[in-house]
């Protein structure tokens, strides 16, 4: 608190309140109380969070075994594991979403067990494509980041439970695991918050998140900035939350003292 | 020569000889923070003398030495090499960037972590101020490198990168980078407290043949025996002030001072 | 299978010309975005820390709010931010409007964004160099521009390089997204190849194989570059002393 009261610090707060209050004064914002734009921008919000959860859940679900057969794993899983981590981070991901999109959505049609399906009906929706989009762009980012983590368990520790007879499943459940976790958490605040800054790409295949629900507000309104300003407020206070809860998460981390 | 060496007062210390005086410190006062590291110090060195700082840890030896050549800066006092003050603003900060960078030129710094410059080899850390700074025609700088790198006993080494050396051959070069820009003095922070045992004896051997030439030295270090033979003079710092100061055999033969008897005891 | 590689051909029918123009437009933005980055880097970086209070916290809002905004939205509002003001400005001074090209609009857009991640990537390369490099230039009476440009960016390029190589691979992904706006880069010019022909598949692994050609030979290219800066780097042996 007492860093924010330096003289100069208060002079740069006010004036960002000024700004915030001229765009909110000189700004065109209406249509936030029009009842169709606020479901609009309820479930845009909505379906970010929960595209960014899932795709966060499956994508680590992944890279820990990708992670694990890189870094101890025999060749003939190591290598896969690591052309799929290499194309991941390799392309950019507009291109993999349309690829899947695009691609997958025109192939699916012609195949006729999949036609006839159950799951046709959510197979012809976009969001599939895009959840498995982010699921995997995680998973080659975050498999990379484990890795390093299984990599950097100092080999004194395994060697310990080793010694002492434990299963090598054991080793990784009980030893491996937690501590490379434990090591990532901080790297996983930062990689969060870009797999929430990547979540916008997916309006580009018609899945209505908050940023497809913002530029709807601008085609309607044919307004520029005021629905740009109010998503980066959103996405502003979403990357908080992450930041914090990612805080809190590390806070909880044991300290053994005695 | 200046009005300020022609003014000095009494207390201030040093051979006294009609030598012309190359280092001049009054009354120095430097604080981090709360923390008052020197609490007003006077030491003078004349043209070829070796004067000794010698104390425990955290007596202000090394501060001294910094102060001398603006690495640190001073929090009051004055300082006059070469009988020039430095000019200095209100709160001790130097009001001219020109005359320090002048003034650096013209002392020569050992630090105790050598600190040649890890990305080029160790004729390119001799030739980058000469070359870089002073404008000195390449060729020129590398000749008087070389004959300085032969010296010391590094002339097989002038292309190896200073991680390559050890620590001993690392210091040597090190002094060859200092005596390159041809310093009116020579400042050692503690040149041998890095080195391992065995490595000590060679660098005191350079530092020791510097000494016999006649250059004026600045030399904080621990090592006594060495410090009683190439000294002139010898200052004993305790808890930023001078506790004990005189020549060598005066001072490690018949040392009055409580605090420099169980320093001397402590170290030997 | 056959048919659709003939439509990578280079000459029309085939799209692979086309496609090659788009890659050499996402080259130009990537390359010039980097380049403005590093030196908004490089002067955000000093700035950062031997700044006074007030270019420190405007540098510290710069860098929050660009890395914590998605790109798009950065690449959107900046577009029609910086060009609204421009003309706006030249209407003022008594010109005519005029339109940015969507290169040179690229160029700037992408290139503040990478400004921020270079400036914090220099920050704590500058800060990581040993303080004695430093001070024995110093006490050498190098005067402060040469410590710069002799000692501290020589010395820390070992040390940023792997992240300015990321930030790199960054920049050349990040030009997809031009795609958005409507630009012709790489990215668009494969879809609009793939919905013409219908061959979604041939075409979009195609482009992804171009970006994986680039990252890898960037990559390897970075690699060396970081082996020449670390050329003094302490010899790496088994065991120590």
């Amino acid at each position: 608190m007492k860093a924010l009261l330096q003289p100069h610090r208060i002079v740069m707060l006010l004036i960002a309140a000024g700004l915030v209050m001229w765009i909110c004064l000189a700004g065109r914002w209406d249509w936030l109380w029009e009842p169709k734009y606020q479901t609009l921008i309820l479930q845009g919000v909505w379906r970010t969070i929960w595209l960014l959860a899932l795709s966060v859940l499956i994508g680590f679900a992944l890279a820990v075994p990708l992670g694990l057969a890189q870094a101890s794993g025999p060749w003939y899983l190591a290598v896969p594991a690591r052309v799929f981590c290499t194309v991941i981070r390799g392309t950019p991901l507009l291109l993999q979403v349309w690829l899947l999109y695009y691609g997958l959505g025109s192939l699916f049609p012609g195949i006729p067990w999949i036609r006839e399906s159950d799951l046709w009906p959510i197979l012809r929706q976009a969001w599939p494509y895009a959840l498995l989009a982010l699921s995997l762009s995680y998973a080659g980012y975050e498999g990379e980041v484990m890795r390093g983590a299984f990599a950097s368990v100092p080999r004194g520790q395994i060697e310990a439970a080793r010694a002492m007879g434990m299963p090598r499943h054991k080793i990784l459940t009980r030893i491996s695991f937690p501590q490379a976790l434990q090591s990532v958490l901080p790297t996983l605040g930062g990689e969060t918050v870009l797999q929430l800054k990547a979540t916008p790409l997916v309006a580009t295949i018609t899945v209505l998140e908050i940023y497809a629900a913002s530029s709807r507000v601008r085609q309607d309104l044919l307004i520029t900035y005021e629905p740009l300003f109010f998503v980066a407020a959103v996405y502003l206070a979403l990357a908080g939350v992450i930041v914090l809860g990612f805080a809190w998460l590390e806070s909880r981390r044991p300290r053994r003292t005695a | 020569m200046s009005i300020a060496t022609a003014a000095a007062p009494g207390n201030v210390t040093g051979s006294v000889t009609g030598k012309a005086e190359a280092i001049r410190v009054e009354n120095l006062h430097k604080s981090f923070g709360p923390h008052e590291v020197l609490k007003g110090v006077s030491i003078s060195a004349k043209e070829g003398d070796v004067v000794t700082l010698i104390g425990g840890s955290g007596s202000g030896k090394s501060t001294l030495l910094r102060c001398v050549n603006f690495l640190e800066t001073p929090s009051s006092g004055r300082i006059l090499i070469g009988g020039e003050e430095v000019r200095c603003r209100g709160d001790g900060t130097p009001s001219d960037r020109r005359q320090i960078e002048r003034i650096r030129q013209s002392l020569g710094m050992v630090f105790q972590q050598f600190n040649l410059w890890t990305h080029k080899t160790v004729l390119e850390n001799l030739i980058e101020v000469p070359v870089h700074v002073l404008k000195k025609p390449k060729d020129e700088a590398v000749a008087t490198a070389r004959k300085l790198l032969d010296r010391v006993g590094l002339a097989a080494k002038e292309n190896a990168y200073p991680a390559f050396l050890s620590g001993g051959q690392q210091q040597r070069a090190a002094i060859a980078r200092a005596l390159c820009m041809e310093p009116r003095a020579m400042l050692f922070d503690e040149p041998t407290s890095a080195l391992d045992p065995e490595l000590v004896g060679e660098v005191l051997a350079v530092i020791r043949s510097l000494a016999d030439e006649g250059r004026t030295m600045l030399l904080v270090t621990h090592e006594m025996k060495f410090a009683r033979e190439v000294s002139d003079h010898i200052v004993y710092l305790y808890n930023g002030l001078i506790e004990e100061e005189g020549p060598p055999d005066q001072l490690f033969g018949a040392p009055q001072s409580a605090r420099l008897k169980q320093f001397l005891k402590s170290v030997s | 299978m056959e048919s659709t590689l003939g439509l990578l051909a280079l000459s029309p029918p085939g799209w692979g010309g086309t496609l090659l123009v788009a890659l050499w437009a996402s080259i130009r933005i990537a390359v010039g975005a980097f380049g403005i980055g590093l030196v908004i880097g490089l002067a955000g970086a000093y700035g950062k820390i031997y700044g006074g209070p007030i270019l420190r916290d405007c540098l510290g809002v710069y860098t929050t709010m660009v890395r914590a905004l998605p790109e798009l939205i950065l690449i959107l509002l900046l577009y029609f931010g910086l060009t609204d003001l421009m003309n706006r400005a030249l209407l003022v001074m008594g010109y005519e409007r005029i339109q940015i090209s969507g290169v040179v609009a690229g160029i700037i857009v992408l290139g503040v964004v990478q400004g921020a991640y270079a400036t914090e990537i220099l920050r704590g390369a500058i800060l990581a160099v040993p303080a004695g490099q430093i001070e024995a230039a110093k006490a050498m009476g190098m005067p402060a521009r040469k410590v710069a440009s002799r000692i501290t960016l020589p010395t820390m390029l070992g040390l940023a390089l792997p992240g300015l190589s990321n930030l790199w691979l960054i920049a050349t992904k990040d030009t997809a997204l031009m795609a958005i706006v409507g630009f012709n880069e790489l990215t668009l010019a494969t879809r609009q190849a793939a919905s013409t022909t219908k061959a979604f598949f041939t075409f979009f692994i195609a482009a992804g194989l171009i970006y994986l050609v680039i990252t890898l030979i960037s990559t390897w290219g970075f690699a060396r570059l970081e082996r020449w800066a670390r050329r003094g780097d302490p010899p790496r042996q088994a065991g120590g002393r």
